[in-house]
């Protein structure tokens, strides 16, 4: 049953054109999956884990999340995210953030980031790597939320 | 804080300039005071002498006067007995009066007036033993007027003449002898005098001295607590202004962290909307294309020209424009980082490490045709990247920015100096002007022909870690002659030290 269920795409990016142009690319890439787009931390994590059509109650998820936020750090949300006790703690995280500060990727992975990109500037680069995050997310497999 | 110092260091100097001239007063009474010991010494010989001539003068005349008593008495002792034996004793008592008066002549020879009287008594002595010779073989009437007449009698009375000036004599040398008593006393007067001023004068000194020198301990021993405090003052003082200069980095870097960060977010826009403003352009040429191909109906002339060369020249410039931008982004983001990274000193051998910058470069030196020579370097311990990094750059420029036309020459030349150490990297290149030597350090200036690709970040940078790591990098050059960059560096650094 849960394999049928679409993956949702949770994309917690600040900038509406940053996440434009993700979504653009990632539509590119063939990838039609939901994508919930979220400006800021708050209505983000009310989304993950109270929404009635959020990952916890309503099947697998994919978090694609920016580390500057104007409400809370990223790695907070991060790190509520892959807390021991918390239901989401198997959802991919994909850490996406303009920051290529090898301390801040390490935390990131330490906190249990699955993925970390850093947007490029060169818009080739950006979009090649949108699109093969798409590809990678066509192939993975995404496990259900522990129920609560 | 400054004033306190000052002060006691003046009364210091008073203090013991004051001790140095007691001292010096001091040891004048000691020298002194042996000077009078001395001098009383000698004139109490010379006046043990005086006293010990007149004795003996005094003796002498003693002497006389008792040889010619006897000669009367035994000339008086002939006349009445007749008896020859009395002239045997006249004769050596004659003997001896004159022996005693050559004798007591010779003693006051430094004495005119005595001197007169020894040749008086002399005269009277000659009279006396002519007289006596002529009476002596007086008989009968001569010898009885003689007698009757005894008492005017010519030796008699030049015995009294004698007697007279041998008195003279004696009082004259008892005057001489209370003299010189007098003055020996007043001499030894003066000494015991001296010698008392002298003592009295060593002992307030030595006194004064000692006081002085306690005081001055005693001002030392403040000054030295007052020292010692201050200068744990100074270390907190010290440790508080580090302290807020570390904060103040800090918040820079962080500042410049933040602010290429921020700037980044934006940049990815107009990168990518201008991407996508590309893709609609050529959408859209491909579609006027087709269109034309189906018999459709072109846009005229400036619609055309619109899109296929102003959208691309302006999507072009916005893309160059936005690229540089980023670089510059991304060497402020690089220089944050190196100052927030964490320097790890450890032991250097500069020489192998030039080395490998230059084998490293060598495909560029090659190209160029480039010698570089690298002599005897200084051992140091510091970080081997920041260090790395800076004499990589310095190199590289020098290698950048040859004269054209000139085979290039560099030299990496080193050594310590005052307890640092140094390497200097020397060119024959192309040089700066003088007005740009300041100028060549500061954050995305450059300097003469902008024939060379680059931001002007590379030598802000080498100077911004040069100074982390303790040291400064000085520029001498001759616009055309060529530069010398001198990199200097502790020769020990450790990263407590760090000015951050």
């Amino acid at each position: 049953m849960p394999d049928q269920q679409p993956v949702n795409i949770v994309m917690i990016e600040d900038d509406q054109g940053h996440a434009r142009l993700i979504e653009k690319n990632i539509r590119r890439a063939g990838i039609s999956n939901k994508i919930h787009h979220f400006l800021d931390g708050t209505s983000a994590l009310e989304f993950l884990y109270d929404a009635a059509d959020g990952p916890v109650r309503n099947g697998p998820a994919l978090v694609l999340l920016d580390l500057n936020l104007p409400d809370m750090s990223g790695t907070d949300i991060l790190a509520k995210l892959k807390a021991d006790s918390s239901p989401l703690r198997r959802t991919p995280v994909v850490v996406l953030t303009t920051t290529d500060d090898k301390v801040e990727i390490q935390r990131c992975y330490d906190l249990g980031c699955n993925v970390y990109i850093t947007k490029p500037v060169n818009y080739e680069s950006f979009a090649d790597a949108i699109r093969q995050l798409g590809l990678f997310l066509s192939v993975i497999q995404v496990p259900d939320p522990d129920p609560a | 804080m400054e004033a306190p110092r000052l002060s006691s260091l003046g009364r210091d100097s008073r203090a013991s300039r004051l001790i140095i001239s007691l001292l010096v007063l001091g040891f004048a009474a000691l020298l002194l005071a042996a000077a009078v010991a001395f001098y009383v010494q000698r004139q109490n010989e010379t006046d043990a002498a005086q006293v010990a001539h007149t004795l003996a003068v005094e003796a002498s005349l003693g002497g006389y006067a008792s040889a010619m008593e006897r000669m009367e008495t035994a000339r008086r002792g002939l006349i009445l007995t007749q008896n020859p034996a009395f002239a045997t004793i006249m004769d050596e008592a004659e003997k001896r009066s004159r022996a005693q008066l050559a004798s007591l002549a010779a003693l006051i020879a430094d004495n005119p007036e005595q001197r007169a009287r020894v040749a008086e008594l002399q005269g009277h002595l000659d009279v006396y033993g002519r007289h006596y010779r002529r009476t002596l073989g007086l008989r009968g009437a001569d010898r009885d007027t003689l007698l009757a007449g005894f008492a005017t009698d010519r030796g008699v009375i030049e015995v009294r003449a004698s007697r007279a000036i041998v008195e003279a004599m004696l009082a004259d040398e008892l005057a001489l002898l209370r003299e010189r008593e007098a003055r020996q006393k007043r001499t030894q007067m003066w000494f015991y005098a001296t010698l008392l001023t002298a003592g009295l004068l060593i002992i307030l000194v030595a006194a004064a001295t000692l006081l002085l020198i306690r005081r001055t301990l005693v001002d030392l021993r403040s000054s030295r607590a007052e020292l010692h405090r201050l200068n744990e003052n100074l270390e907190e003082v010290v440790d508080a202004r580090t302290g807020e200069l570390k904060r103040a980095n800090a918040e820079i870097q962080r500042f410049a962290y933040i602010v290429s960060h921020d700037l980044r977010s934006p940049l990815v826009n107009v990168m990518g909307f201008t991407a996508e403003l590309e893709t609609a352009r050529q959408s859209i040429t491909s579609y006027l294309a087709k269109g034309e191909a189906d018999g459709w109906q072109a846009p005229d002339a400036t619609t055309r020209l619109a899109i296929e060369e102003d959208l691309p020249e302006s999507i072009g410039f916005i893309r160059t424009s936005t690229q540089k931008m980023d670089r510059l982004i991304n060497a402020i983001l690089n220089l944050s980082r190196q100052g927030r990274r964490t320097l790890a000193p450890e032991r250097l051998d500069l020489a192998a490490l030039v080395q490998g910058i230059v084998a490293t470069l060598q495909h560029r030196i090659d190209e160029t045709g480039t010698d570089v020579v690298v002599g005897d370097l200084p051992l140091i311990v510091n970080d081997r990247l920041a260090v790395e990094q800076i004499l990589s750059n310095l190199i590289e420029n020098a290698l950048k920015y040859l004269q054209p036309g000139r085979p290039g020459v560099i030299t990496v030349a080193g050594g310590t100096d005052l307890g640092r150490a140094f390497v200097a990297v020397t060119d024959n290149g192309r040089g700066i002007e003088p007005r740009d030597h300041d100028r060549v350090f500061d954050l995305f200036r450059r300097s003469g022909v902008q024939d060379q690709q680059g931001e002007g970040i590379g030598l802000a940078h080498a100077r911004a870690l040069a100074y982390r790591l303790g040291g400064t990098i000085e520029l001498q050059s001759e616009l055309g002659v060529g530069s010398t960059f001198r990199l200097v560096l502790p020769i020990e650094w450790r990263s407590g030290e760090e000015h951050a």
